[in-house]
């Protein structure tokens, strides 16, 4: 069985000032070679490289500030490094890339068909989204878009956004030359063809590779039984996972929703080691669940396929698309995306 | 209200109501039907009723046709033949019967294909189809696109597997949907994903004439098939 290697010495991490913090549930993250790839890239290391959900700088995080990217439906990328990109120059990158997006409306590749919108963009950092002090700090791009009709008192309204992250992705940027800056994830929320746009103009200024990061259901399945392990502190919304059956005559979906308290109750009792959670204690939970539908219902769900995964902290679908419901815990799942995209990358 | 009445053959009245209130007119773009047989105790009625004036237009029904009363049953779907089907017993149901069908008889596909092709497990698909048509009938099936099961009976589990051995019940709620669920369950077995013979909580559908339930757990036997009202 493939074991999770999360240190279970000291459950608490000293930060810069000498604080203990300890660790809250989502610690318990298994960094074993997961998601099928051995890299050796999560070793005991001795140093108690945790995985700080709650990193230093989110400990005086306003969770305000990325209180936007909660309950918006985000589309998954994963992203080979940039070369030669500097935080330095957010402000360069937000007028290059707005006068590529005129340039490609002028082209013809008109984006909105009909009214003529000023699009404005802009470039920044958000500092309180990385996992370990190595990460690269998150960058936000935003469209938005003005009315040419009345230019002086008209709103902006956001239309597209998209965000590059790395969370705890050392094992990357660890192995990296120089001139490049690794953040392997990035997320979109917005038209598609702004996406490619914006896409394109990273691609051909910093020489990197978007693509689409779909999720596996073996993923998928880790995903509900690590957040359904998590405490929530208000009444958390059911644990739903929705099967497909498609080549059947006549296609099936099956959507499986448990009570959250009562699936807790199920997780809890399996997972057994502290502070590590192993492949096996996935499939058992699995199988737990596949059997109490099996003899209701007579049907093997573990022949079908598992598309979507949705607990309290968070959904994620097949496809490559995540919603973040919990920002306590939006660090955590951005470290488990990171880890899945950096799998796509290698 | 405004109330307009037709009558369709098959001995199909059909009601179409437009609600207002006491201060505004009745609203003719967002109406109601309700289908009533004359001579069957059923009535039908369309979803876009509001669930405030249910109970007044139940009241109402059961006053015009002289009834006792008038109670909901778990059964919905967007093909009002279907649900006629369902309720009239107008599809074909399983019959018992004790003379072994001639295998020929059968749509099994023909063996003049490449001999060497061999059949694995050919009886156990033999047997799967056998029990699917007994539990299914022959004919095609009402057109229903949902099914939705709350569950609230308890997890039972390998008692090797050392976890969950709660006093509670396990709450569930599952819901099956597709273009076509019946003829969809039905492919189930025959494709390797279910056992045959299919639950009977799925195959009782046309039957019980619902496809809303709640399971709870019976004692004595499971799986729990005692289906609250």
């Amino acid at each position: 069985a493939r074991r999770g290697a999360a240190p279970g010495l000291a459950p608490a991490m000293e930060s810069a000032d000498g604080a203990v913090r300890t660790l809250p549930s989502i610690g318990r993250l298994s960094r074993g070679p997961t998601f099928g790839r051995a890299h050796g890239r999560f070793g005991l290391s001795p140093s108690g490289r945790l995985l700080p959900p709650a990193p230093r700088s989110q400990e005086n995080a306003d969770p305000q500030r990325t209180a936007f990217l909660l309950r918006k439906q985000w589309t998954l990328y994963s992203v080979t490094p940039l070369y030669r990109f500097s935080d330095a120059r957010l402000r360069d990158y937000a007028r290059l890339l707005s006068a590529f997006i005129a340039a490609e409306k002028q082209k013809g590749l008109a984006v909105e068909v009909g009214v003529e919108l000023d699009i404005k963009v802009s470039v920044s950092s958000l500092p309180d989204l990385k996992g370990s002090d190595q990460d690269q700090a998150a960058i936000l791009v935003q469209l938005s878009s003005r009315s040419a009709a009345s230019s002086k008192n008209s709103e902006e309204k956001l239309i597209w956004s998209g965000w590059f992250c790395c969370v705890s992705g050392d094992d990357l940027s660890e192995n990296v030359p120089e001139d490049f800056t690794c953040l392997p994830l990035f997320l979109a929320n917005g038209g598609e063809s702004y996406t490619s746009i914006v896409g394109s103009w990273f691609q051909k200024t910093f020489d990197c590779c978007f693509r689409r990061l779909a999720i596996s259901p073996l993923n998928l399945s880790w995903m509900a039984a690590m957040w359904t392990g998590c405490k929530v502190d208000k009444t958390a919304s059911a644990m739903e996972l929705v099967f497909s059956v498609p080549c059947l005559p006549q296609p099936l979906n099956i959507s499986y929703a448990i009570h959250p308290e009562d699936a807790k109750a199920l997780w809890d009792t399996v997972q057994k080691t502290p502070g590590e959670i192993t492949q096996e204690e996935v499939d058992v939970f699995m199988d737990c669940l596949y059997s109490h539908f099996h003899r209701h219902f007579k049907i093997h769900l573990s022949a079908t396929k598992l598309v979507k995964v949705s607990t309290a902290i968070a959904s994620a679908h097949c496809d490559g698309i995540i919603k973040f419901l919990q920002s306590q815990y939006l660090t955590g799942v951005l470290m488990l995306l990171t880890e899945l995209a950096i799998s796509q990358i290698q | 209200v405004t109330i307009n009445f037709r009558e369709y053959e098959d001995n199909a009245v059909w009601i179409r109501i437009a609600w207002g209130t006491p201060y505004t007119k009745p609203n003719q773009y967002k109406t109601s039907y309700v289908v009533y047989h004359s001579q069957t105790p059923y009535v039908f009625i369309s979803v876009s009723v509001l669930k405030s004036n249910l109970p007044l237009l139940c009241q109402a029904l059961v006053v015009a046709s002289s009834y006792h009363d008038i109670h909901e049953m778990e059964l919905r779907s967007h093909s009002l033949n279907s649900l006629k089907d369902i309720v009239f017993k107008r599809y074909s149901q399983n019959f018992q019967t004790y003379y072994p069908r001639p295998l020929q008889e059968r749509n099994v596909a023909p063996e003049n294909g490449d001999l060497r092709i061999i059949q694995e497990n050919r009886n156990e698909k033999e047997r799967i189809q056998r029990v699917n048509q007994e539990v299914f009938g022959d004919g095609p099936q009402p057109k229903l696109e949902f099914a939705q099961y709350k569950l609230e009976t308890m997890f039972k589990s390998d008692p090797k597997m050392d976890v969950l051995d709660e006093k509670e019940p396990f709450r569930c709620l599952v819901k099956f949907s597709s273009p076509h669920l019946l003829e969809s369950l039905k492919s189930l077995a025959p494709a390797g994903m279910a056992d045959a013979p299919l639950s009977p909580l799925l195959t009782c559908i046309p039957q019980k004439a619902r496809n809303y339930f709640k399971i709870r757990e019976k004692k004595g036997f499971f799986p729990g098939s005692f289906v609250s009202p």
